[in-house]
């Protein structure tokens, strides 16, 4: 089997085996669910909605605006019972809409039915029904999807590349997904593929994940457009551009669009959206999710209503085994520790790790001065010089930092994961982007 | 839950090595080397190990104390730095050698540059160049048990054949480290372990033998090459000394640089220079370039430029900025030395026939005498360090021959060669002397220049001379008293034999 790969990136631990054979649970909040407005890159979305409003399961609570934005869907029936600021699992206060949950579930008329003649549909229907359903990228980002179907150069779209890397540790939602709605990703492949006709299917899967490889196999063995393409197991296989680089061999700038070398990138739980979206009728209310870590009792993978609160599924998992030191949205790579479990599951989100150790703890104890090993140099992803972008970081020195290209950080992660001095690269390298972006915007204020 | 939970920037997981991880993996990579060191030379090389170990290790304790800083001494780069040193020291030294030595890599190159990863050279081989100029004698001997043996390059420096088996496996004389076997099993080690990569002792050995074939006068001669290779310290440069992470570049491409550079030095100071190390300086000069080498050698992000039309390979600004500036100073320095090299030639002619006159006090003018010039011509190689280059008859306003000059070189100072004129009467007394190339020590050499000094000569018979008897030395330069001791009696000699 060939595998294919990028260059540079680390090899954390998979710690996958947790949950990788648990099956997707359906699960049904309880409790209130709360929506933030803004859960995609752009603008937040307009609530539609007014107090005490009665909603529906799959009515629009809040609509996209402005080119780059996205519907927020209501997952559950009930009234509106708050729209107020809250703090969110990112860690900001942000404008929420909060439904009461009356536990019934009642759908929008025509919510779920069959629409089978989508094939009949225009390139402009298909990308509408993408939006009204809300549908952004699942595999973190959040970029609105409908953007992502109109590029500038639709004929020249060659690849279409379903990313079932997931090359973060512990999540595996996406790994049970390809293994039992396989068919479901096809779909949407298909569903793509009648956008831009000219492309080609590649369904990229790392090769730590072979049932997910041989079900998606079986899945695509009438298809003549299709390809499954087993990558190396490596962090961050997954990252866009090392993707697509890995898959056609082609390079992206960081300021490259996938679209501007012919590729549309999307997960495969995107796709899945996709497929809901316009084969069924049925906008994005509920995502895979993994509630994993070593202080969880029984790690599992669900299949979540956006909005549900985060302790409510921690519940469903058996809750916690012991007390956990740190909990992350996402993965340990690039997820966020989160303060609190009393917060909203978003779209983008993927997975919940509850770790009974902190490394960041114990690293902090063994930082030492950099010793210029040049391992950084080695596993960065882009092909950057960490240890002299954090020379120049902590001299403040932007111009330098700028000019080796320290604005092309992905934040991936890497080069703090294998860094023997332990120095915490990546939050200085976000926290001089932040910086300089501030200086960027007061200076065009300015003028 | 009760309890707060760790909040902190991604990623929240790290890998398993630590500062100190890397610096055990050095340890352990060096242990071959040692063990094989203490093996074949015994105790005494043990112990030059250990004091420069612990040296290092208590140097950097007691400086933390002082300077409040946290005790940096589990990071296990002071026990590197005294390993590295203790290896690269000549087994019999004596103890104070290494404690000086690791003193000096600790204090003045490590900590006083702030420590662990902002030293701007490697601490051991700065160390070892400190002992090789502080204590020339001790470092450059290799006797071990009193028994003295020439090292390999020495050997083959007087053309002896030198098994190349026995300088692969260490079975020879030279510093504690010198198994060619034994760090080669390190580097290997360290090389599968990630700990350094295959850039440096590539190019550094790879320019250092296509410049050994180049300019080392055996042409391609592999068993030269291996032996340049296994002796004098190459492969534990190569391996160990330029690899340290801390003085060397970052990305592959500098360090690729860096290693051809350090390669190309190393053939410079082994072929022309006379200094009893080659590899120790190179790498430090290298070292003094890593800022500049890494500034030059940031890669392109990836994917940059790759969707654009290829442009015209661009020279970097600063390679070309370099090569403009040395062919600049290569066409200026041939320009002088075409413009100037007669006049030095005229000058150094006058100045030989001023000096001639100046020794003797009768002289108006100086003539060639054929049976004199023929003398000359035939008394090549007859002074053995000496030289008589030239013997001039004086004479007087009247025309009367008044006596001789002689023009001696002596290749016996303590630079380099020392001309001078002596000047005889015809009744076989010395009458003058005086210098016309000499680049002794400032204020100790040179003031054998001095007239008190030269003067001692004036008056003397023309017998062999002895040093401190009719001549008092030069205080604190022998070897500049003794080489014009020595010129002065092989003009004498000739005097004697072919003028009286």
């Amino acid at each position: 089997m060939r595998t294919k790969t990028f260059r540079g990136g680390v090899h954390p631990s998979g710690m996958k085996e947790l949950s990788q054979g648990k099956p997707i649970q359906f699960y049904e909040p309880k409790g209130d669910l709360v929506f933030p407005l803004s859960q995609h890159i752009g603008k937040p979305a307009v609530p539609v909605v007014k107090k005490n409003d009665p909603v529906l399961t799959g009515q629009i609570i809040a609509k996209a605006d402005g080119f780059i934005s996205a519907n927020i869907i209501s997952s559950c029936s009930g009234k509106v019972k708050a729209i107020e600021p809250r703090m969110t699992t990112a860690g900001v206060v942000a404008q929420c809409i909060v439904i009461q949950n009356d536990g019934k579930f009642d759908t929008v008329p025509g919510f779920g039915v069959p629409n089978d003649d989508w094939a009949s549909m225009t390139n402009d229907e298909i990308i509408q029904k993408i939006m009204d359903a809300g549908v952004i990228g699942l595999g973190g980002a959040g970029f609105p999807t409908h953007v992502k179907m109109r590029p500038r150069n639709p004929e020249e779209i060659d690849y279409i590349i379903a990313n079932g890397a997931e090359c973060e540790p512990y999540i595996t939602c996406d790994e049970r997904l390809m293994i039992e709605h396989s068919d479901w990703i096809v779909a949407g492949i298909k569903v793509v593929q009648k956008l831009f006709p000219h492309a080609k299917g590649i369904i990229a899967i790392e090769d730590n994940k072979p049932e997910a490889i041989k079900a998606m196999q079986a899945a695509i063995s009438g298809e003549s457009n299709m390809e499954i393409m087993p990558l190396h197991t490596k962090f961050p296989q997954g990252g866009e551009r090392n993707l697509v680089h890995a898959v056609t061999n082609r390079k992206m700038e960081s300021r490259d669009l996938p679209a501007n070398l012919g590729c549309i990138v999307d997960n495969v739980a995107t796709l899945t959206a996709i497929y809901h979206a316009v084969c069924c009728n049925e906008p994005l209310v509920s995502k895979g999710f993994t509630v994993t870590g070593d202080a969880v009792a029984e790690p599992a993978n669900f299949m979540v209503r956006i909005g549900t609160d985060i302790s409510e599924l921690l519940e469903a998992a058996g809750g916690l085994k012991t007390q956990p030191k740190k909990v992350i949205i996402g993965g340990p790579m690039m997820g966020m520790a989160i303060t609190s479990l009393n917060r909203p599951i978003a779209k983008s989100y993927n997975a919940l790790v509850c770790m009974t150790e902190d490394p960041v703890e114990k690293a902090f104890e063994q930082m030492t001065n950099c010793i210029r090993c040049g391992r950084c140099v080695r596993v960065c992803p882009v092909g950057l010089v960490p240890q002299q972008m954090a020379v120049a970081g902590q001299r403040k020195d932007y111009a330098k930092y700028e000019k080796i290209h320290g604005l092309d950080c992905i934040a991936c992660g890497s080069c703090t994961f294998i860094c023997p001095a332990k120095r915490p690269l990546t939050q200085l390298f976000q926290l001089t982007k932040k910086e300089i972006m501030a200086q960027k915007a007061a200076a065009a204020a300015k003028k | 839950m009760n309890g707060l939970l760790n909040v902190s920037s991604s990623p929240h997981v790290r890998s398993r090595l630590t500062t100190g991880s890397v610096m055990f993996d050095v340890v352990l990579a060096l242990m071959p080397t040692t063990l094989f060191g203490v093996w074949f030379f015994g105790l005494h090389a043990f112990l030059v190990i250990a004091t420069a170990v612990l040296t290092s290790v208590m140097t950097e304790f007691i400086f933390d104390y002082i300077a409040h800083r946290p005790n940096s001494l589990t990071d296990g780069s002071a026990v590197v730095t005294g390993l590295l040193l203790g290896l690269v020291l000549p087994p019999s030294v004596p103890l104070y050698v290494p404690y000086l030595g690791a003193l000096f890599a600790i204090l003045f190159v490590k900590c006083a540059f702030g420590g662990l990863g902002q030293n701007f050279m490697n601490p051991a081989l700065a160390g070892r160049c400190f002992l090789l100029l502080s204590f020339g004698t001790v470092m450059t001997n290799y006797a071990v048990d009193g028994v003295s043996s020439a090292t390999p390059l020495a050997q083959m420096g007087n053309g002896s054949v030198v098994s190349v088996t026995d300088l692969f496996l260490g079975f020879n004389s030279g510093v504690i480290g010198l198994s060619g076997a034994a760090l080669l099993v390190g580097g290997i080690f360290l090389l599968i372990n990630g700990t350094i990569t295959w850039h440096i002792p590539v190019s550094y050995i790879g320019s250092f033998v296509v410049c050994m074939i180049l300019g080392g006068g055996h042409g391609f001669d592999p068993m030269f090459l291996i032996a340049h290779i296994c002796g004098g310290g190459v492969l534990m440069g190569a391996l160990f000394m330029a690899t340290d992470p801390v003085t060397s570049p970052m990305t592959g491409r500098g360090m690729a640089i860096y290693g051809v550079l350090v390669g190309f030095l190393t053939a410079i100071f082994r072929i022309y220079g006379n200094a009893p190390d080659s590899v120790s300086y190179a790498i430090i000069l290298g070292n003094l370039c890593v800022p500049l080498i890494d500034l030059i050698s940031i890669p392109k992000p990836f994917g940059v430029g790759d969707n654009q039309k290829k442009p015209k390979p661009k020279i970097p600004k600063a390679a070309a900025t370099l090569a403009i500036i040395t062919l600049i100073a290569g066409v200026a320095l041939a320009v002088v030395n075409f413009v100037t090299a007669p006049i030095i030639e005229q000058q150094k002619l006058a100045a030989n026939a001023a000096s001639y006159v100046e020794v003797m006090p009768g002289a108006d003018s100086v003539g060639y005498d054929s049976a004199v010039t023929a003398a000359v011509e035939a008394s090549a190689e007859a002074y053995g360090k000496s030289t008589i280059n030239e013997a001039v008859v004086g004479y007087d306003a009247s025309g009367a021959p008044v006596g001789y000059a002689v023009s001696v070189t002596n290749g016996e100072g303590f630079d380099g060669n020392i001309v001078f004129s002596v000047g005889f009467d015809t009744e076989g007394t010395i009458t003058g002397l005086q210098f016309t190339e000499i680049n002794e020590t400032a204020g100790m050499g040179m003031r054998a220049d001095e007239p008190e000094w030269k003067a001692q000569f004036a008056g003397i018979p023309a017998e062999t001379i002895t040093l401190n008897d009719q001549i008092d030395q030069v205080s604190g330069a022998t070897f500049t008293s003794k080489a014009v001791t020595n010129g002065v009696n092989a003009a004498i000699d000739f005097y004697n034999n072919n003028l009286k």
